[in-house]
């Protein structure tokens, strides 16, 4: 399926994997922007990324314990940056490009790069 | 196909099946009910079967693993809740384990248990660190096959054959009690539970991505599947029919985990003690390992974070740190004292509880055509599927009144 094709918003693209042009997971579809007016189609802009964009879909209460475990972050991710939808979205370019990669960075920092075959 | 590839996997699937909870819950079995619980052991395994084949087989065609695919058909919070649910699941389940290895050391070296807990988790902990998931899967399953001695000892035990085929007919014994009955009802439930752990499918289904399976391994998987764990079964089954012949004619219950290697001691004295043993305690420290990694998988997979044992540590940071934490919470837990066979009881009395939730979004998975294509649940699977489905859902409604009513199976 190419981006550009209808799609049925929840059954097909929300809580879908994100890979990245490189092949590595770097999130999932958490929510998703919308644009459109009164009487007219609604388009998908982009892909919201992070625990900040559960906000609209956790109780407040559990909405409080991300934020405290794990942030409010959230990465937009344009429409025109993905290149297919399936069993997961596909990126067109690598994660690090569009900011989805920051906390694996931040915890690669402390891992020993030693040991392991 | 690479035939010694396929035997090196099922193999490693007969060795790596058994793990604490059935070691424990074949031996008790076995001693209180004779061969009557035999038809449970292999029902089960059915069950897990054809979850292990739906699980392989969603890996290798919609090449997303399972959970992922999971938060997606459940959505977030029905998602979320499955999580934390199996998280404490399989968290119980390795902390059991680990008391498991622990235990079996100490009854092989003589040394303290607190230390040997310790020791055990910082092994483990090195020998995911060090090994590749190939090795890491290959290597406990292999050394587990250590218990074909019980198959062996059940032959030199002599047990009525006759009578043990007939335990593979469904049936509830004659003449028991109200409170017997609900004894074996239990045990029934806590079978079912111990062979069907969500860990495995969860854990199995990662693996086949992790070695980068694809529609041509479809027919490897259902090799895996049926014959790994249809073997492995077996072995468990012999655990409960030496029990059945050894420890039920004297009245004696197997109450700790290291009973079940005196089944094997009986008939080729201390040998057959040490091979029992060296054979619990790779099976054991395997179903840990596969425990502990089936919880880091399903965070990761979940969250959408870099995951996978083919990788080196630092190159999926956040699960590398998932697993290590999750080992250090289950040290934790077996840290605080609490007996082994409690935990043992809790992680399949949990673990019955999540089945229904793990089970459901495979089922619906495995049967959309969006994502499986021609590889779509044929009709045999998708009957016995929603059958198992069935089956686990009533398990886990009657498990907890069955465990307060017979005290855990203690009448």
């Amino acid at each position: 399926m190419k981006p550009s094709d209808p799609i049925k918003l929840v059954s097909q693209l929300l809580d879908l994997p994100i890979v990245d042009s490189e092949g590595a997971y770097c999130g999932v579809v958490d929510d998703i922007e919308l644009a459109g007016r009164a009487q007219q189609p609604l388009e998908v802009k982009a892909l919201m990324i992070g625990p900040g964009a559960y906000a609209g879909r956790l109780p407040r209460w559990a909405m409080k314990i991300v934020r405290i475990t794990a942030g409010d972050r959230v990465v937009r991710v344009p429409l025109g940056k993905i290149r297919t939808i399936g069993a997961a979205v596909q990126l067109q370019v690598p994660g690090t490009v569009l900011g989805l990669q920051r906390s694996e960075d931040r915890v690669e920092r402390w891992i020993p790069r030693k040991g392991a075959f | 196909m690479n035939p010694l590839e396929l035997t090196l996997g099922i193999m490693t699937a007969v060795g790596g099946f058994v793990d604490i909870s059935e070691l424990v819950f074949a031996a008790k079995a076995g001693s209180t009910f004779g061969f009557a619980l035999v038809w449970v052991f292999a029902f089960s395994t059915v069950g897990i079967i054809v979850f292990s084949e739906m699980s392989g087989r969603v890996a290798a065609v919609a090449k997303q693993p399972v959970f992922s695919l999971m938060r997606h058909r459940l959505g977030l919070k029905l998602g979320l809740i499955t999580l934390i649910a199996s998280i404490i699941s399989n968290l119980i389940t390795c902390a059991a384990e680990i008391g498991g290895v622990a235990l079996i050391l100490n009854y092989l070296t003589g040394g303290p248990y607190l230390p040997m807990v310790i020791a055990v988790t910082v092994a483990l902990i090195a020998s995911i660190w060090v090994l590749p998931f190939k090795w890491v899967e290959r290597a406990y399953g292999l050394l587990g096959l250590f218990m074909v001695v019980f198959a062996v000892a059940l032959v030199a035990n002599h047990p009525q054959w006759h009578q043990l085929a007939g335990g593979f007919v469904p049936q509830v014994p004659d003449g028991l009690s109200t409170k017997e009955l609900l004894t074996f009802g239990y045990f029934a439930v806590a079978i079912v539970s111990a062979v069907m752990f969500p860990y495995e499918v969860y854990f199995y289904s990662s693996g086949g991505i992790e070695e980068g399976w694809s529609p041509k391994d479809i027919l490897t998987n259902r090799l895996t599947s049926i014959l790994g764990m249809g073997l492995g079964s077996l072995l468990a089954i012999s655990i409960l029919a030496n029990s059945a012949v050894v420890f039920g004619p004297a009245n004696v219950n197997p109450e700790i985990p290291g009973s079940a290697a005196l089944e094997a001691a009986i008939p080729f004295g201390k040998w057959g003690l040490i091979l029992a043993l060296l054979g619990m305690f790779f099976a054991v420290a395997g179903a840990a390992v596969e425990t502990c990694l089936a919880n880091a998988y399903s965070i990761a997979q979940f969250f959408g974070w870099k995951w996978g044992r083919h990788k080196k540590p630092w190159e999926a940071p956040r699960f590398t740190v998932t697993w290590i934490l999750l080992f250090v919470a289950a040290l934790g837990i077996v840290l605080t004292g609490v007996d082994v066979m409690t935990l043992v009881e809790f992680a399949v009395l949990f673990s019955i509880l999540v089945l229904p939730l793990t089970y459901l979004p495979l089922l619906l998975l495995s049967g959309d055509r969006a994502f499986m294509g021609r590889y779509i649940n044929g009709a045999i699977t998708k009957t016995l599927g929603w059958f198992y489905f069935c089956v686990v859902t009533v398990a886990a409604m009657v498990a907890l009144p069955l465990y307060f009513l017979t005290s855990g199976g203690n009448g």
